[in-house]
């Protein structure tokens, strides 16, 4: 029940912000680029795209979020509330995903280039919420934007370029353990999918159990006390 | 002037504790080296494997006009996601009362900044670029990128009430750099809807070399950092 409420609470707060507007904007752009690519780009040019964006939107939009949550105190309230840090991260990750899925099925499904929705979605979805707990464990415990972005440029190098070399071409088996390139076998429906689904739910797993062990520490020590 | 200095030396204090002003030395010289020494090979690479007489050859200006205005976009994305969170830690209020008053803030954090990478881009853009270019024409490069970048700051600070919906706007901010790409691109009937973009100017003008571009230039990015401004001010107000 209490993880239905903050599931509710971030998907309004998501939405009074504008990322439902902005991502149905980028998904228009996104699907008018498709259209002006010659036919044997779309694909691979799509699931750039949705690797790039909205999958990874987590990461990009979480330390604004947590940073915006603390100004706001409403971390001090939840802190003393009961509300545990599995279920606040949880909404957080879920909420994030919901948009990231829809935006790759519009982005797929208006560029032409979905053929296998449930590899998709699952490659999506758990492509979000790893990005989205690698945000949480970065946002924990940052005190500036500038910080954050400074954070994410690491994560973003060792998560993107390993799926980058994959997309273009270079694909050896072993390759396959990184969690972004099992993403991308995912997305494209390959023949390593299965595998792949079961990669990276391992990793995911483990981001999000990191995840919540950062956030409850964070919470604990909120406002320099140890609550 | 002190008060203006202090606040400037707040801004780069702040920044350099971020590791934000070391990002954004490392990245742009990286940039320019790989565009400077990298672009060049991997056409002689791709030319060989396509048997093409030129591939990217036909877009280095395009590499150039990235390379300038990635250092002033940079500082003034840096400088407005500070902006965000004075503004969100209400420490902009205070600034404007002090001394420092609301034309020094404006002077501190977005004109010094974009000062020193008009000079960043300018140097960038005599020694690393891939096509020609004449001091004048390099001297308007500069500025204009300049420009362009500090009404991106702008539409990000005003646009937005807090640093999530910075974040949106910045995201969104992204899309009119796509202006540079345009005239390369499209064909001229579809590519003027893309004019109320100044970087859509900024890479028509440097395109044709034609001092006529320069009005609806200079007259687009004026558009935007005029009203933008307003829209800043009223927000600091």
């Amino acid at each position: 029940m209490k993880i239905r409420a903050l599931l509710i609470g971030d998907i309004r707060f998501q939405f009074k912000y504008g990322f439902y507007l902005l991502y149905l904007l980028f998904t228009v752009i996104y699907v008018s680029l498709l259209y002006l690519l010659p036919g044997a780009w779309k694909k691979p040019a799509a699931v750039l795209m949705i690797f790039s964006d909205p999958a990874a939107m987590g990461l990009y939009f979480m330390g604004a979020i947590v940073l915006f949550e603390k100004s706001e105190r409403v971390l001090s309230s939840l802190a003393v509330s009961p509300i545990k840090p599995t279920e606040y991260v949880a909404a957080k990750l879920l909420s994030i995903a919901l948009i990231a899925v829809l935006v790759a099925l519009g982005i797929g499904l208006g560029g032409g280039v979905l053929s296998a929705p449930f590899s998709f979605v699952t490659g999506v979805f758990l492509g979000s919420c790893l990005f989205s707990s690698v945000g949480v464990i970065l946002a924990a415990n940052i005190a500036s934007l500038n910080q954050f972005i400074v954070a994410t440029i690491p994560a973003e190098l060792v998560m993107n370029l390993p799926a980058l070399a994959y997309l273009f071409g270079w694909r050896p088996a072993w390759l396959l353990v990184h969690p972004s390139v099992c993403m991308i076998e995912l997305l494209e429906n390959g023949t390593l999918s299965l595998p792949a689904a079961g990669i990276l739910t391992v990793w995911t797993l483990l981001a999000v159990w990191f995840a919540v062990r950062v956030m409850e520490k964070s919470l604990r020590h909120l406002g320099g006390v140890r609550l | 002037m002190k008060p203006l200095l202090h606040s400037f030396s707040m801004f780069v204090r702040q920044i350099f504790k971020d590791s934000m002003l070391a990002v954004i030395c490392i990245s742009t010289v990286l940039s320019a080296v790989l565009i400077r020494f990298g672009i060049p090979r991997l056409e002689l690479f791709l030319c060989s494997r396509f048997d093409r007489i030129s591939i990217l050859a036909d877009y280095y200006l395009l590499f150039d006009l990235l390379l300038a205005l990635l250092a002033p976009y940079m500082l003034c994305f840096a400088s407005s996601m500070m902006m965000l969170t004075e503004y969100d830690e209400e420490i902009t209020g205070y600034l404007a009362v002090t001394p420092v008053g609301k034309q020094g803030y404006i002077l501190s954090r977005l004109v010094f900044p974009s000062v020193i990478a008009f000079v960043v881009s300018a140097v960038f853009l005599h020694w690393f670029s891939l096509t020609v270019w004449p001091i004048g024409w390099l001297v308007l490069a500069s500025a204009l990128s300049c420009a362009v970048s500090t009404a991106l700051a702008l539409l990000l600070f005003s646009l937005s009430h807090n640093r999530v919906e910075g974040m949106a706007v910045g995201k969104l901010s992204g899309l009119v750099m796509l202006g540079l790409a345009v005239p390369f691109f499209l064909p001229a009937s579809i590519a003027y809807l893309f004019a109320p973009l100044p970087s859509f100017w900024l890479a028509k003008l440097c395109i044709t070399r034609n001092l006529l571009f320069l009005f609806p230039s200079l007259s687009c990015t004026l558009i935007w950092l005029w009203s933008l401004s307003w829209k800043f001010s009223r927000k600091i107000r």
